[in-house]
């Protein structure tokens, strides 16, 4: 375990130098934002209005907290770095070190988004503070017990990012499979609550990344409850267990495909 | 006690193929085209501890690929390969921890980190604890003069210093067997002679058994006393370098300069080289003739000038790719 703590450890010493990359980001974030909030002032026409149970105030913190759970957790290393290495021949020479390569990959995407969630995360909490105001019945320990369910969540966004990329052992480009997964989770999962969509639809949304990505970890922060924690919680850990052993069964079976270019 | 033992090692890959233009690129969607190559074929060897072995052979022979093999990068399609008595293929992992690899053309530091600070990275990967992490660092960073540049970031370091770390990266965990390709790619001579004379002191004062490849003769020549050469797969030669040159030793090259344009007398076992007015070179197999008959042959009073040198070792690796390439009908 220490080697993938020294992994993360060393990404974030890396990324710490590039804060003000991450900064420049904000842009779009602020675009995004932005346009919802204004969408959603025009959507509900009274202050005291609910729509799928969410006031104005929670449906706009809902919508920041996804976008910056999705703007906190892009990472190149999980989109771009795994097809590129076993495309380009690179995992051969990552893959002969003492550690599992899916963990190495995932340790280091820890590292990157341990620095960008924060920095979006106060973002998300000046903006929102400044525009929107407070979340209706906010408790600081509703935020410290939504923190397991955003790490959970990142690290089922990164195990079903990596499936998709060695996807690469067989074949030529995993990037549309990237995009589909993405588009997925951005346009369907940050933009609407789950409850906004038909009561047919639930139940199939739940079973997609979204409601552990994104959804569960947003929910608990504008609307806790224990028995929505719970669920929650387990819907994760179950999530996070079915992915990792798709994961490494993909790695093990794609391992003995592994083809290096020029040797 | 022999470290490595390649039996019979095969591997092909499935290399596709598609004919030319727009039409090709569509019929290969629906009857796409593989063909099989064969990179290693039935490659045997071992090597003793302590050795350094020179594995080489041209672009395309399989050297890379056997390496890989060896390090449990590849799977072998068939064959047996043992690497200080575990199977790369089943403990790579464990395996990883007894050897230590440098891929020229590839870098395994992280490139925003100083070189102290990736030396602490692999030695945590490699499960050493911190005391053994720095006093190795201490005794690497002696051995291959590293003071100047370790707190310097790598993508600030030359090219010839970033490869001293990368050796050094390698030995952090003290490994057995060392896997060198092409380790000197890109260095100017005086860093190429540096990082040779690092390779024999590591050799010398750990124990470390060194599996080289190398286009660069001069690597082969001043580090290894064994040579393996591949060819197509297969292996070529495996002979000890002093007998390999001692086999070649019987050609000889001679150059010399006469007072005016002349042409030497078609004599058996001369093989005329180059030729521009008085200056020839010619190529003697002493063999067939002694030198000094060759000599004998030329008025001594018209030469100005003259020079006798044994076959380059360059020359003598070119003429077995070709020789044993033709032999194999390749």
């Amino acid at each position: 375990m220490r080697k993938y703590v020294v992994i993360y450890q060393s990404v974030l010493m890396e990324n710490l130098q590039y804060t003000a990359n991450i900064a420049m980001g904000f842009i779009s974030y602020l675009i995004l934002i932005f346009v919802f909030i204004h969408l959603w002032e025009y959507m509900y026409a009274a202050p005291g209005d609910l729509i799928a149970g969410y006031t104005k105030a929670q449906m706009i913190w809902y919508v920041m907290i996804t976008e910056m759970i999705w703007f906190g957790a892009r990472s190149s290393t999980i989109r771009e770095q795994v097809s590129a290495d076993i495309r380009g021949g690179n995992i051969a020479y990552l893959v002969n070190k003492p550690y599992r390569y899916p963990l190495y990959i995932l340790a280091k995407y820890t590292g990157e988004w341990n620095i960008q969630l924060p920095m979006y995360a106060g973002l998300t909490a000046v903006i929102g503070i400044t525009m929107v105001g407070e979340i209706p019945d906010f408790h600081w320990i509703t935020l410290v017990a939504a923190v397991p369910c955003i790490v959970l969540g990142m690290t089922i966004h990164a195990v079903f990012k990596l499936c998709i990329g060695m996807l690469s052992f067989w074949i030529e480009d995993a990037n549309p499979f990237q995009w589909l997964y993405d588009k997925l989770i951005l346009v369907v999962g940050t933009i609407f609550p789950v409850e906004i969509f038909p009561a047919a639809l639930q139940p199939v949304l739940k079973l997609t990344p979204i409601y552990t990505v994104c959804y569960g970890p947003a929910k608990l922060i504008v609307d806790f409850s224990a028995g929505k924690y719970l669920e929650i919680l387990l819907a994760q850990m179950l999530y996070l267990a079915f992915g990792s052993v798709i994961l490494f069964w993909i790695y093990e079976k794609g391992g003995r495909k592994l083809y290096v270019n020029g040797g | 006690m022999k470290v490595i033992e390649a039996e019979k090692l095969c591997k092909n890959f499935q290399v596709k193929h598609k004919e030319k233009g727009m039409r090709g690129s569509i019929k290969s969607i629906f009857h796409p085209l593989t063909e099989e190559i064969c990179a290693v074929d039935r490659v045997s060897f071992g090597v003793e501890e302590g050795e350094i072995l020179a594995f080489i052979g041209p672009n395309g022979a399989g050297k890379s690929t056997t390496i890989k093999m060896l390090t449990g990068i590849l799977y072998p399609d068939s064959g047996h390969v043992e690497v200080l008595g575990i199977d790369p293929v089943r403990r790579r992992r464990q395996l990883a921890y007894q050897i230590g690899t440098v891929f020229g053309q590839k870098e395994q530091l992280w490139t925003h980190l100083t070189p102290y600070d990736n030396f602490r990275f692999f030695g945590a990967i490699y499960d050493l604890d911190n005391d053994a992490s720095e006093a190795r660092i201490a005794e690497l960073t002696e051995i291959f003069a590293l003071g100047e540049f370790i707190n310097t970031p790598v993508r600030n370091l030359s090219l010839g210093q970033r490869i001293r770390c990368e050796i050094v990266a390698s030995l952090i965990h003290r490994p057995k067997v060392l896997f060198l390709d092409e380790p000197t790619i890109g260095l100017d001579p005086v860093v190429k002679e540096n990082i040779r004379i690092l390779i024999k002191q590591m050799n010398k004062e750990l124990h470390t058994t060194i599996f080289l490849t190398s286009h660069d003769i001069g690597d082969i020549e001043k580090l290894c006393k064994r040579i393996v050469i591949v060819n197509a797969g297969q292996i070529v030669l495996d002979d000890s370098m002093e007998h390999l040159k001692y086999h070649y030793l019987n050609k000889k090259i001679v150059e010399i300069k006469l007072q005016e344009e002349a042409s030497l007398p078609p004599i058996e076992g001369i093989t005329v080289l180059k030729k521009k007015g008085g200056n020839i070179k010619f190529e003697v197999d002493t063999a067939v003739i002694k030198i000094n008959d060759v000599l004998r042959s030329i008025d001594a009073e018209r030469i100005e000038d003259i020079n006798i040198s044994n076959i380059s070792l360059e020359n003598i690796i070119m003429e077995i790719y070709k020789t044993e390439g033709r032999e194999n009908g390749l």
